[in-house]
Order: C-alpha cells, then structure tokens, then sequence
C-alpha cells in the first residue's frame, strides 16, 4: 500500500525512478493506482481550497 | 549588412535600458494609481526573470552545441534516466512560479477588493458609445466619438486625439476611491484606460467591478478592447481626472443641468428649440449608421430623408427608436435618451432633409409613454 501511495505521489511531481517503474508494471491490475491516485487528487484539491481560504480569508 | 547589425545593436541596447523603453512606448505605462505602478513593477519583475531564464538557457544550449559539435569528435552520452536531474528541473520551475504567484496574488487581491469607494459609477457599453452613470447622484450622460467623420474618411487631415477625443468625457475626482459597475446593452464590450491598468468585459445581464484612486490630475484616453461590431474602433474613453473640489463643483453643476431637463419634460416645446435640440442628438447618435444628411447605407440602415413608412406613421417612428426593431441592427434608445432628447431626434428626423412633415413631437407625450 505504502509503494503505492508513493509511486502516486512521485506522479504528481512527474518523475519516477525506472526501478520503481518496472516494480509498479509487474502488479497485475491497475485499479489500486487509479483509485489512489483519485483519492490523493481530491486531497490535494482540499489542501490548497484550505490553505487559500486561510491565506485569503 | 553592417548597418543592419549596427541597428540590431542599437535595437537591443534600447531594450536593455527599461527606462528608454518606457520612453519608447513599446511598454506599458506605470500609469496613475498605486495599483497600476504595482502592477507595472510586476510586469517588469516578471520579465527580467524570464530574461535571466532566457539567457542561462540558451547560454548553456548555446556552449553545449558549439563545445560539443560532431565535427571535434564529439560522442553523445548515452543514458536512459537520472532521477536526481529530473527532480532538480522539475523543482527549480515549481519554485520559480510560486515565488512569482505569492506576489501576483498579493495584487489581484487588491484588484479585486472594490469596498469603501466613494463614488460609484454605471459604466453602460453600447454599440457604439459609452454611457456613464453617478449612481445615487443623478447624473448621468453617453460619450460619444467626437473625431469628424470626414477625417474617418480621409477628406480631412486627422487631428491629434484621433480617434481618441469624445464630446463628454468621464470626470472623475483624484484621491478618491471610484468603483466603476459594468454591464453592456448589446454585445461585449471591454472598457480599457492603461493608464488606470483597468482593462474590465463589459457583458450584457451581468454587472463586473472594478475601482480606481487616480493620484494624478489629467486626461487618459482609452478604447474597447473587445471586437463588438463595425465601429468597435470608434468609441473611445476619455477620462477628465480633476482636483476633488472642481469635480464636487462639476457634478452640482451637471446635477443642476439633469434638474432643469426634467423640468423642460412638461413644458410645450416650439418646433425650431426640438429640431435645434435634435440635430445634436442626431450628429451623435444616429449618423454613424443613417448618415449626416439622413441618406442611410441600405440595406442595413435604411434612408431616412423620404422615408414613406416613417412619414406615414408616426406612432410606429415613435415605438421604433423607443425600441428599436429586434432582428435588426436598430437598437432600442429608451435608456440611451431622455424624453426630451427622444422628442427632439422624432421631430428633427420628421422635419430635415426635405421631410418636412411639420410634425411636433412634445417630449410630455414621449414621457407618458416611456412608463
């Protein structure tokens, strides 16, 4: 799980060591990614909506 | 060849120095307000960090293909990935746009923070004029091109403000907050002053914001900024900024002008006051399309002077400039024009060119049916 949420984040930023990469290509489904990767989208929306909010309001 | 390269020298030498450049006019200006001189110097702090990410670029683009070109020998390495280099140029540009956005919001906060202005003031775009409102002050006006349509033409020679000149200029107050509401009649329109750095859509149904605290005294001209139609390029902005006391002065004075027109709604009018009253309302509103001497440009815009079906039928010359015809470029003038105004323009129209139906339209009548 943990090598997942990395991998996700690692994807924000846009880089990925090739180890990991070929690590990541060898689970067979991917669903674990996909669903990671929105939950940590949405949390990064209300990260920023937060800390606009608290910087402007 | 030299002298092309002398120039090109010259050229970028010019551009080195911002203070020749803002001389030049090729930049834009640092304008009349705190704000515009913030958003100015954002302007400049922004383009000397892309000049200095220009020139670290291309310099090492540059020293790699001239160090390393084929014809010495060179061999290109051949890698697949480093992670460290990736992380390193995907950082530098996240922190060089941030530490650019800490600031631009900063100012956009300001921009849009329009509360405790002083003075509030309708700005209505209209194809093709503005018209300007002091809301809660009865005072309110269209300000319409005032460059000769025969300079337009080329029959003239063009004057200095070309283009840029309007019969009623927008006055406004120095060191005072002014928070402009805008909407549009028609289609949009976009009111932009550099020198305020306001440059705001006017869209019809909707009301957009905006402010100014002008420090300086002056004229400042500006244009639409949005295409909206054929003389999009013929309703400029002229802004009188004066002294609070001369503006307190100008607006009792126009107060006093808008008290005086509503009386003149009652009266009876003579003929000759409507047709004098008229061809000023008709050189600024209606010329442009149906032309000085009434001959129109069919199809679009139809000759007045021997219009039968106007002649003929005067509740329907009446209903059509109140208004307008839909599905044509006739737009309705019930806000555009008082009732005087409206009375006069009918009667002028009815009686010019060799019309001379004789008819007198009271603005009394024009009135009672505006309500």
């Amino acid at each position: 799980m943990w090598g997942v949420i990395k991998s996700v984040l690692w994807a924000f930023l846009g880089v990925q060591r090739d180890e990991q990469r070929r690590e990541d290509f060898e689970k067979g489904s991917p669903l674990a990614f996909i669903i990671t990767g929105v939950v940590l989208g949405l949390l990064l929306v209300a990260i920023l909506a937060v800390v606009a909010v608290w910087v402007a309001g | 060849m030299r002298t092309l390269l002398v120039r090109l020298a010259g050229g970028l030498t010019l551009v080195g120095s911002s203070q020749v450049a803002l001389a030049s006019g090729w930049n834009m200006p640092v304008g009349v307000t705190d704000l515009s001189r913030e958003i100015y110097n954002l302007h400049m702090a922004i383009f000397w960090i892309c000049v200095v990410i220009g020139v670290i670029v291309f310099g090492v683009m540059f020293y790699s293909l001239f160090r390393y070109r084929h014809s010495k020998g060179a061999k290109a390495a051949n890698f697949h990935e480093n992670t460290t280099v990736e992380i390193i140029w995907t950082a530098i540009p996240l922190l060089i746009l941030v530490g650019m956005a800490i600031p631009a919001t900063a100012t956009l906060k300001k921009i849009y923070d329009p509360s405790d202005a002083e003075l509030d003031v309708l700005v209505t775009g209209q194809q093709w004029r503005w018209r300007y409102e002091y809301l809660g002050e009865d005072v309110a006006f269209n300000s319409n091109l005032a460059t000769p349509r025969a300079q337009i033409r080329g029959d003239e020679e063009r004057g200095e403000h070309y283009l840029l000149e309007v019969d009623e200029p927008l006055v406004l107050p120095i060191n005072r907050k002014v928070r402009f509401l805008f909407t549009s009649d028609d289609v949009i329109h976009a009111w932009w002053v550099p020198d305020f750095a306001v440059k705001q859509d006017t869209v019809p149904g909707f009301i957009t914001e905006n402010w100014v605290r002008i420090n300086e005294p002056g004229i400042y001209r500006g244009q639409c900024a949005e295409l909206c139609g054929v003389d999009h390029a013929f309703m400029p902005i002229v802004v009188h900024a004066v002294e609070e006391e001369e503006f307190d002065a100008w607006l009792a004075e126009r107060q006093e002008m808008a008290a005086e027109e509503a009386m003149g709604i009652d009266r009876e009018w003579e003929l000759d006051e409507l047709m004098e009253r008229g061809e000023g309302v008709y050189g600024s509103i209606c010329a442009s399309c149906h032309q000085v001497e009434g001959e129109g440009s069919p199809p679009a815009f139809p000759a007045l002077a021997g219009n039968e079906q106007m002649l003929a039928d005067l509740e329907w010359h009446k209903d059509v400039i109140i208004n307008g015809v839909s599905g044509t470029a006739m737009p309705s003038f019930r806000t555009t024009l008082n009732p005087v105004e409206l009375a006069a323009v009918i009667t002028y129209t009815r009686n010019a060119w060799g019309n001379d139906s004789g008819d007198v339209v009271q603005p009394a009548e024009i009135a009672e049916r505006l309500e």
